[in-house]
C-alpha cells in the first residue's frame, strides 16, 4: 500500500490532532486567561485594596513570625512578598518533598491569615493548563504529551493544508460548512502560526528537565540542584546541619538584598528554617528583557552573612530563559499582551475549529445512520468546546455567590467549575446535536453577561459607584458573554447536515478543491441567507 | 515597547498586509468586483512587502533585537486577522482602511522616536 506524503501528513495530522484536541483546548483556553492571573486573582479577592504601600521587611518578618509558630521542622518556607498589585504575604512551606505544599495566605499589616475570601483565583488557571488539577506529575506529564502531540500535528498541519499560504487572507464563511471550517481552522492556524510553534515549544522547553531528566542525571550523579547553581539559575543551598539553631530575623537581610538590586523583591525563600546550617534566599523578579532570569541573594540562616549570589548567566543558560520567558510574556505591556491573548484565543479557535471540521467532513449520508464514533467525537466537541467557558463563567460566579466565610470555599468553586463543565459534556450526549450547541453556547453566553452584575449587586463595588476597579474585568467579560451570544446565534442558525453530494467518505479536508468564482460579481449579502440553507 | 510603537507597527502591517490581499486577484474582485490588473497587482505587492519590512525595521529601530521582533511578528498576527474579518465581512472597506492606517503610522512615528 504506497500512500503519498501529503495523504500520510493529513491522516497525522487528522488523528494526532483529533486525539489531543480536546486537552489543548482546555489547555490553550486556561494558559491565555493565565496572561491575566493577577487580575483575574484581584478581582476574585475584592476585600483587598490594591496599591497599598507595604513594607517587605516588616512583612517578612510577620511572615517568619507565623511559620515559626506554625511550621518550625518544614523543610523549607517559600514566602511571597506584599506587591502593590497583590497586597498580601502569599506563603507555601513544605515538610519533605513527598508531603503535599502547605499554604497561606497573611495580611500585610497584621501578619494574621487574610479576612479576605478564600479562592484559588488566578492560580487556579494557571495550574490547571499546565497540571489539569491532577497530582503535579502525571498533570505535567499529560500535558506535555499533548504539547508534543501538537508540535506534530503543527508541521504536518503545514504540509497538509498546503493552501494555507495561497489562501492566507481566506475566509469563505457561506460557500459550505465545512469550507468555513476549513477556512476558520487555517486562517486561526496560519495567522498566529509564530505563536503556535512558539508555544508549544517553549511550553515544553518550560518542562524539560522533568521530561527528559536523563542528560542532567548522568552528568550531575543524580544530584539535580547542582545542575540549577552551576546554570546560574539558583544560589548554592546548604544541606542541613542536623543540630538546631536560630534564625536571623529577615528584615535587615531584606533591605541589604534591596539596595543591591533594582528590581522588586519578589519572593524569600528559607530552606531548612530551623536547622544550624539553614540558608535564607532574596528573589527578585526578572530583570527587563525577554529571559526568564530571577536574581537572587543567599544568605546564611544563623549570622546573616551573605553566602552567594546568581550573577551573568552564559548562553546555554539565557537561551533557555528567554524561552521560558517569551512563553510567560511577563516582559510584555498592555498592548503587547493584549496581542498574545488574541494570538491565545486563535489557538483555542484553532483547535475548536479542527475539531468541528473532523466532524464535518465525516458527515454520514442521508441514508446512512451515524456511528458511534462520530457521534461520540461530536458529543465531546460540545463538552470540551462548549463545556468549558460554562465552568470558567461558573467559577467566577460562585466566587461571588458562595458566603465569604464558607468553610473549604477556595475548594467548592474548583468544584463548582467541574461541575458545571461535566454537566454541559453530559447534555452533550444526550441532546440532540446542533441543540446541545445553541443550548450550552447560550447558557455560557448568558452566564458570563451575569458576571459583571452578580458581582456589582455582590460587593457593591461597580462603575456607577465610583468604583473603577473592576472595569477592565467587567468589560472582559461582557465581550467574552457577547462573543458567545454570536456563536450561540450562528449555531442556532445552522440546520442539521447532512452530506448531499455523492462526496468520498476518505477525502481528506485539505483536499477538496478550492472554487473559484464564477466570472460574475458576487451578490454578497442578498446570496447569503439562501447560500447557507442550501449548505 | 510602549503602545505608540505598537501601534506604528500594526498600523503598517495592516497596511502592508492590505496591499497584499488586494494584489490576490480573488479579493481584488471581493473588494472591487474586478481582477486587478497586473501593472496595479504588482505595485500592490511591492507596497506590501515594503510595508511588512518597514514595520520591521521600525520595530527593531525603536525596540531593539530582543523585543523588535516579538512585537512585530505579535502586530502582523493581529492586523492580518483584521484583513481577514473585513475581508469575509465588509471587504468594501478593506481599502479606505488601508489609506487611512498610512496616514495614521507616520504620524506616530515622529511619537515614537520620540519616546
Amino acid at each position: 500500500m504506497r500512500q503519498g506524503f501529503r495523504q500520510s501528513m493529513a491522516w497525522l495530522h487528522t488523528w494526532s490532532g483529533l486525539v489531543v484536541g480536546w486537552v489543548l483546548f482546555a489547555v490553550f483556553v486556561t494558559g491565555t486567561a493565565t496572561y491575566y492571573r493577577a487580575e483575574i486573582s484581584e478581582w476574585m479577592r475584592p476585600e483587598l485594596q490594591a496599591g497599598a504601600s507595604i513594607e517587605s521587611g516588616r512583612a517578612a518578618d510577620l511572615a517568619a513570625d507565623y511559620l515559626k509558630a506554625k511550621a518550625p521542622d518544614a523543610q523549607g518556607w517559600f514566602i511571597g512578598l506584599p506587591q502593590p498589585e497583590k497586597p498580601l504575604i502569599e506563603l507555601h512551606w513544605w515538610k519533605d518533598l513527598v508531603s503535599p505544599m502547605q499554604h497561606a495566605l497573611l495580611d500585610p499589616r497584621t501578619g494574621a491569615p487574610t479576612q479576605a475570601r478564600d479562592t484559588q483565583g488566578g492560580d487556579f488557571l494557571y495550574r490547571f493548563h499546565f497540571e489539569l488539577n491532577m497530582p503535579p506529575l502525571w498533570g505535567r506529564w499529560i500535558v506535555g504529551i499533548c504539547a508534543m502531540i501538537l508540535l506534530v500535528a503543527l508541521v504536518s498541519g503545514i504540509i497538509t493544508h498546503r493552501r494555507i499560504f495561497a489562501d492566507f487572507f481566506t475566509f469563505r464563511r457561506h460557500k459550505s460548512a465545512q469550507r468555513g471550517w476549513l477556512d476558520a481552522h487555517n486562517v486561526t492556524g496560519v495567522l498566529a502560526l509564530p505563536f503556535h510553534l512558539m508555544i508549544a515549544y517553549t511550553g515544553i522547553v518550560t518542562l524539560a528537565p522533568m521530561y527528559v531528566p536523563w542528560g542532567i542525571t548522568a552528568a550531575f550523579d543524580g544530584d539535580a540542584p547542582r545542575f540549577f547553581v552551576e546554570a546560574g539559575l539558583s544560589p548554592e543551598v546548604r544541606a542541613p546541619a542536623g543540630k538546631p539553631g536560630g534564625l536571623v530575623s529577615l528584615a535587615p537581610l531584606v533591605a541589604a538584598a534591596e539596595a543591591r538590586v533594582s528590581e522588586p523583591l519578589e519572593h524569600v525563600a528559607v530552606y531548612n528554617p530551623g536547622d544550624a546550617a539553614a540558608t535564607i534566599v532574596a528573589i527578585f523578579e526578572e530583570r527587563k528583557g525577554l529571559a526568564h532570569l530571577h536574581p537572587q541573594i543567599a544568605f546564611d540562616g544563623a549570622t546573616g552573612a551573605e553566602l552567594g549570589a546568581t550573577g551573568a548567566v552564559r548562553p546555554a543558560t539565557h537561551i533557555s530563559t528567554a524561552f521560558v520567558g517569551l512563553h510567560e510574556a511577563h516582559f510584555a505591556g498592555p498592548a503587547l499582551r493584549a496581542l498574545f491573548f488574541l494570538c491565545g484565543l486563535m489557538g483555542a479557535a484553532a483547535i475548536a475549529s479542527g475539531l468541528v471540521l473532523w466532524s464535518v467532513a465525516r458527515l454520514p449520508k442521508a441514508d446512512e445512520r451515524p456511528g458511534f464514533g462520530f457521534r461520540l467525537v461530536r458529543a465531546l466537541n460540545v463538552g470540551a468546546v462548549a463545556g468549558l467557558p460554562v465552568g470558567l463563567a461558573a467559577y467566577f460566579l460562585a466566587n461571588r455567590l458562595l458566603p465569604v466565610g464558607l468553610a473549604g470555599r477556595a475548594d467548592i468553586e474548583v468544584r463548582i467549575f467541574f461541575g458545571a463543565w461535566a454537566m454541559i459534556a453530559l447534555a452533550g450526549l444526550l441532546r440532540p446535536h446542533l441543540r446541545a450547541w445553541r443550548e450550552s453556547l447560550g447558557l455560557a453566553s448568558l452566564l458570563f453577561l451575569a458576571i459583571p452584575v452578580v458581582s456589582a449587586l455582590t460587593t457593591g463595588a461597580h462603575p456607577f459607584d465610583g468604583e473603577a476597579r473592576f472595569l477592565g474585568f467587567d468589560a472582559a467579560m461582557l465581550a467574552t458573554g457577547l462573543l458567545l451570544a454570536f456563536a450561540a446565534y450562528e449555531a442556532g442558525r445552522a440546520r442539521p447536515q447532512r452530506r448531499a453530494v455523492q462526496a468520498d467518505p476518505a477525502a481528506e479536508p485539505a483536499r477538496i478543491p478550492a472554487p473559484r468564482p464564477a466570472g460574475t460579481p458576487q451578490k454578497r449579502n442578498a446570496a447569503l441567507p439562501q447560500a447557507r440553507r442550501s449548505a | 515597547m510602549t503602545p505608540i510603537v505598537l501601534a506604528l507597527n500594526l498600523a503598517l502591517s495592516f497596511a502592508g498586509l492590505a496591499a497584499l490581499a488586494l494584489s490576490l486577484d480573488r479579493h481584488h474582485r471581493d473588494a472591487f468586483l474586478t481582477r486587478a490588473p497586473t501593472n496595479r497587482a504588482r505595485s500592490l505587492r511591492w507596497t506590501g512587502w515594503g510595508a511588512i519590512l518597514l514595520s520591521l525595521a521600525a520595530s527593531i529601530a525603536l525596540d531593539g533585537w530582543n523585543f523588535g521582533p516579538v512585537q512585530w511578528i505579535g502586530a502582523l498576527t493581529g492586523a492580518a486577522l483584521l484583513v481577514v474579518a473585513l475581508l469575509s465581512y465588509r471587504p468594501g472597506w478593506l481599502r479606505p482602511a488601508a489609506l487611512a492606517a498610512l496616514p495614521l503610522a507616520l504620524l506616530a512615528l515622529p511619537f515614537a522616536l520620540r519616546g
